[in-house]
C-alpha cells in the first residue's frame, strides 16, 4: 500500500474511532477523511474483498440482509453498508470500519441506489451485480423503467467479468446486448396458463418487436413466465428455479428452490423474491443449501418493513408503501393475515415519498373491499387524496379521515379491532415511529 | 337507467401517473348520479368505433410504449377525428394529448406525426430548459372553476388558433411555460398535462366530463346533475 494511502486510512479509522467513542455516533466523515487525503483510497481499501452490490426499485435492503446472514454461514468477514449509505464516502466508511483480517475470503455486500451505481463502478469492480427488479417508482425523482434499467446496465458494462444475478422473470433483465456472464432466478411453480399482464401494468411490451407481451405465469406485476407471441423474445432459461410454493402467509413463507426447501420468516410473495436473489449468489458462491437455508431463517424484519409494534392491547403492523407494485403486494399479503384488522392508510408527498401523488391511483386498493376491515384511517399531508381514493374504492362506509398527525395513537387505539395494518410511505412512517417514541410505545 | 360507455384508449400502454384514476373517479360519480357504466380498452390493432363511446381517456405514457402507439394510432385516425368533430367527450393527458394534435419534434429534431385532430403542436424540450414539474393551478374562465394539478413534462405545446387552453395559469407551467395557458378545449376534448389525476383532484371536473357526455347521448332526455347536487 502506498504512503498517501496508509495515511489516508489511517485518518479515516482515528476519526471512526473518536466519533464512535466521543459522540456515540458513525457515519461518513471518515470517509471523507479519507478521501481527502487520498482520493484512491477505496481501491486499497476493497482490494482483497469479493464485493456485491445489490440494485433494483424494490428489495434491496431485505435482499442485502439476506446475502449478508446467508454468506456468513461459510464466510465470517463480511462487511454491509447501512442503508442510504451508497455515495462514496458512505461506501468508503463502510471499508473502514471493517476489522482487519489475515487470512480468509473477505466479503463486502453492498446496497446501491439505481441512479449511484455507474459511479460506484468508477472506483469499485464489483464481483456480482444483483438486479432485484424494476418497477415504477417515483417518476418525479428516476423518469422511465427503460431509463432506470439504462442507468443500472452502465454498471455491469464498466465491469465486463463480473457475473450478473438477476431475476429472469423480470423482462426488462433479458438484455442480450449487456455481454456479461448472467446467472437468472424465477419461479417455475405452476403448470403453463395462456394468460396477459394486468391491463394497468408497466413495461409489457417486447423489446426487440413492440408486441405485448404474453405468460405462460405470472407471479405479480409484470413478472413471470413472459414469451413474445410475435418473435422469439422469452424468459431465458433459469440458474435457480423455485419449483415449489408450499405455504404462504402474512409473516413467513415456504418454498422449494432446485430440490431443497427453504423457510422465510417475512411475508410476502415479492420478498420471496428477495429471498431467491440471496439464495441465487449463496449458490453461486457453492455455499451448501443446508447453510442457505439456515442463513434465510436468521432474517430479521428490516426496520419499517413489516414492523409491529404493542399500542396497548393494539397489534400495529407497519408496511412500507412507496409505489404501485410494492403497495399491490402489501395488499395481497395482509390479505393472507387473520381478520378482521384494522387499516391506516398514511400519504405524505415529500421529496422522498415523491412529491406526486397520483400513483395511488394505480395502486389495487379496491381489494381492500374483500377483507374483512371494520374501520379505515386515512391521514398524513395528503390525507384529503387517499380519503378519495379509498372512497372510491368502496370503502366510504367505513373511512375516518385524520387530519392532524399527532391525533392518530387516540386513533388506533380506539380502533374496534385488536390488529392493525398501517401502510405508510416513508416519510409518514418515520413521522409515526417518532409519536410512537414519544409515547413510550418503541424506544 | 341511462348508461355511459367508456372508452380507454392504449390503457395497458398508456398508464403512468395513476390515469386509471380518471376512469375510477368517473365510474365513482356515475354511480351517485344513478348513470350505469361500461369498460372497453382498445389498443393495438384494435378497431376504434367513433359511435360506441360516451367518454374516451387517451393517457399518458413512457417514451417507448408512446412511440409504439403513436403509429397505431395512424390508422384510428379517421374514426377518432370524427368521434372529436362530432362533440364526444374526450379526455386526453400528457402523451394523450399531445398525439391528438398536429405533431411532436424530438430533442434530436425528429417529427413524429400526430393525428392532427386537433390544431396544436408539441416541441420537446430545448437543451437550455428544464423539464416543467411541480403543482400548478388554473382558472377556466367560462366555467368559472379553479383546477389544480401536479404537471411533469419536457414538452412543450403551443396551441393552435381554433383552441382554447383549458385554464390560464395561476400557479406552475402548463403548455409551455410562457403563453400563461394550460390544456386545451375543443369541442367536447379537453387534454391536460396535469397528472393527479385531474378528475380526482377536481371532482368538479369530473362531474362536468359526465354531463357533457351524457347530454352529447341522450341530448333533451337528459337533465344535467349540478357537482353540489352529488358532492
Amino acid at each position: 500500500m502506498s504512503f498517501k494511502g496508509q495515511m489516508a486510512m489511517m485518518a479515516g479509522k482515528s476519526s471512526q474511532w473518536f466519533l464512535r467513542t466521543f459522540l456515540k455516533r458513525g457515519s461518513s466523515l471518515p470517509g471523507k477523511i479519507a478521501l481527502k487525503i487520498d482520493p484512491n483510497v477505496l481501491e486499497e481499501l476493497a482490494k482483497d474483498y469479493e464485493i456485491i452490490v445489490v440494485t433494483g426499485t424494490n428489495g434491496k435492503t431485505l435482499t442485502t440482509s439476506l446475502i449478508v446472514n446467508i454468506l456468513k454461514q461459510k464466510y465470517p468477514h463480511i462487511i454491509t453498508n447501512p442503508t442510504g449509505a451508497n455515495l462514496k464516502q458512505g461506501i468508503v466508511a463502510t471499508f473502514l470500519s471493517a476489522p482487519k483480517v489475515k487470512d480468509g475470503k473477505k466479503f463486502a455486500v453492498l446496497e446501491i441506489d439505481e441512479a449511484t451505481l455507474k459511479n460506484v463502478t468508477q472506483f469499485l469492480q464489483p464481483n456480482v451485480f444483483v438486479f432485484t427488479n424494476i418497477f415504477r417508482d417515483q417518476l418525479d425523482r428516476y423518469g422511465e423503467i427503460y431509463t432506470t434499467y439504462k442507468l443500472i446496465a452502465e454498471g455491469p458494462k464498466n465491469v465486463p467479468s463480473a457475473t450478473v444475478v438477476a431475476n429472469g422473470d423480470t423482462p426488462l433483465f433479458n438484455d442480450s446486448s449487456l455481454k456479461n456472464p448472467h446467472y437468472y432466478y424465477g419461479f417455475d411453480h405452476l403448470p403453463d396458463g395462456e394468460q396477459l399482464a394486468d391491463a394497468n401494468t408497466d413495461g409489457v411490451l417486447c423489446p426487440h418487436c413492440q408486441h405485448i407481451l404474453h405468460y405462460k405465469m405470472i407471479t405479480y406485476a409484470n413478472l413471470g413466465k413472459y414469451y413474445c407471441p410475435n418473435c422469439d423474445f422469452q424468459r431465458p432459461a433459469l440458474d435457480c428455479r423455485l419449483t415449489d410454493l408450499e405455504e404462504i402467509t402474512n409473516h413467513s413463507s415456504s418454498f422449494v428452490v432446485d430440490g431443497h426447501s427453504y423457510q422465510l420468516e417475512v411475508g410476502g410473495l415479492y420478498n420471496i423474491y428477495n429471498a431467491l436473489a440471496a439464495i441465487a449468489v449463496g449458490k453461486f458462491y457453492d455455499i451448501p443449501a443446508e447453510q442457505i437455508a439456515k442463513g434465510l431463517q436468521q432474517s430479521k424484519n428490516v426496520f419499517g418493513r413489516q414492523e409491529v409494534i404493542q399500542v396497548d392491547d393494539k397489534e400495529v403492523t407497519i408496511m412500507l408503501v412507496k409505489n404501485p407494485v410494492g403497495l399491490n403486494q402489501v395488499l395481497d399479503t395482509i390479505a393472507l393475515a387473520p381478520q378482521p384488522f384494522g387499516v391506516v392508510s398514511l400519504l405524505n408527498d415529500k421529496y422522498a415519498d415523491g412529491i406526486d401523488v397520483s400513483w395511488i391511483w394505480d395502486g389495487h386498493y379496491e381489494k381492500l373491499q374483500e377483507m374483512e376491515i371494520p374501520q379505515v384511517i386515512t391521514g398524513g399531508k395528503r390525507h384529503k387524496d387517499m380519503t378519495l381514493r379509498l372512497k372510491v374504492a368502496g370503502l366510504e362506509d367505513r373511512l375516518t379521515e385524520q387530519p392532524e398527525f399527532a391525533n392518530l395513537i387516540e386513533n388506533i387505539k380506539e380502533m374496534p379491532c385488536q390488529r392493525i395494518y398501517v401502510l405508510a410511505t416513508y416519510t409518514a412512517m418515520l413521522e409515526l415511529r417518532q409519536l410512537f417514541k414519544e409515547k413510550g410505545y418503541l424506544k | 337507467m341511462k348508461e355511459l360507455r367508456i372508452c380507454h384508449l392504449y390503457g395497458n400502454l398508456m398508464n403512468t401517473y395513476g390515469d386509471i384514476g380518471n376512469i375510477l373517479v368517473m365510474e365513482y360519480y356515475c354511480k351517485k348520479m344513478g348513470i350505469t357504466t361500461t369498460y372497453d380498452l382498445i389498443s393495438l390493432e384494435d378497431d376504434f368505433d367513433p359511435n360506441a363511446y360516451d367518454f374516451v381517456l387517451f393517457g399518458g405514457g413512457q417514451d417507448y410504449e408512446q412511440s409504439v402507439i403513436a403509429k397505431d394510432l395512424q390508422t384510428k385516425k379517421a374514426p377518432l377525428t370524427t368521434y372529436i368533430e362530432n362533440g364526444g367527450a374526450l379526455l386526453a393527458v400528457c402523451g394523450g394529448y399531445q398525439l391528438l394534435g398536429q405533431y411532436y419534434v424530438t430533442a434530436d429534431g425528429t417529427k413524429i406525426d400526430g393525428i392532427g385532430a386537433l390544431s396544436h403542436y408539441t416541441r420537446s424540450q430545448a437543451e437550455n430548459e428544464d423539464r416543467l414539474i411541480g403543482n400548478v393551478k388554473i382558472y377556466n374562465d367560462d366555467f368559472k372553476e379553479e383546477y389544480i394539478g401536479f404537471e411533469n413534462h419536457g414538452g412543450r405545446t403551443y396551441l393552435g388558433d381554433d383552441e382554447k387552453p383549458l385554464g390560464k395559469i395561476l400557479e406552475g407551467n402548463g403548455n409551455n411555460g410562457t403563453d400563461g395557458g394550460e390544456g386545451v378545449i375543443y369541442k367536447n376534448t379537453f387534454g391536460t398535462y396535469f397528472h393527479g389525476p385531474i378528475l380526482a383532484r377536481n371532482e368538479n371536473l369530473a362531474v362536468r366530463m359526465i354531463n357533457i357526455a351524457m347530454k352529447q347521448r341522450y341530448g333533451a332526455e337528459y337533465t344535467e346533475i349540478p357537482f353540489e347536487d352529488v358532492k
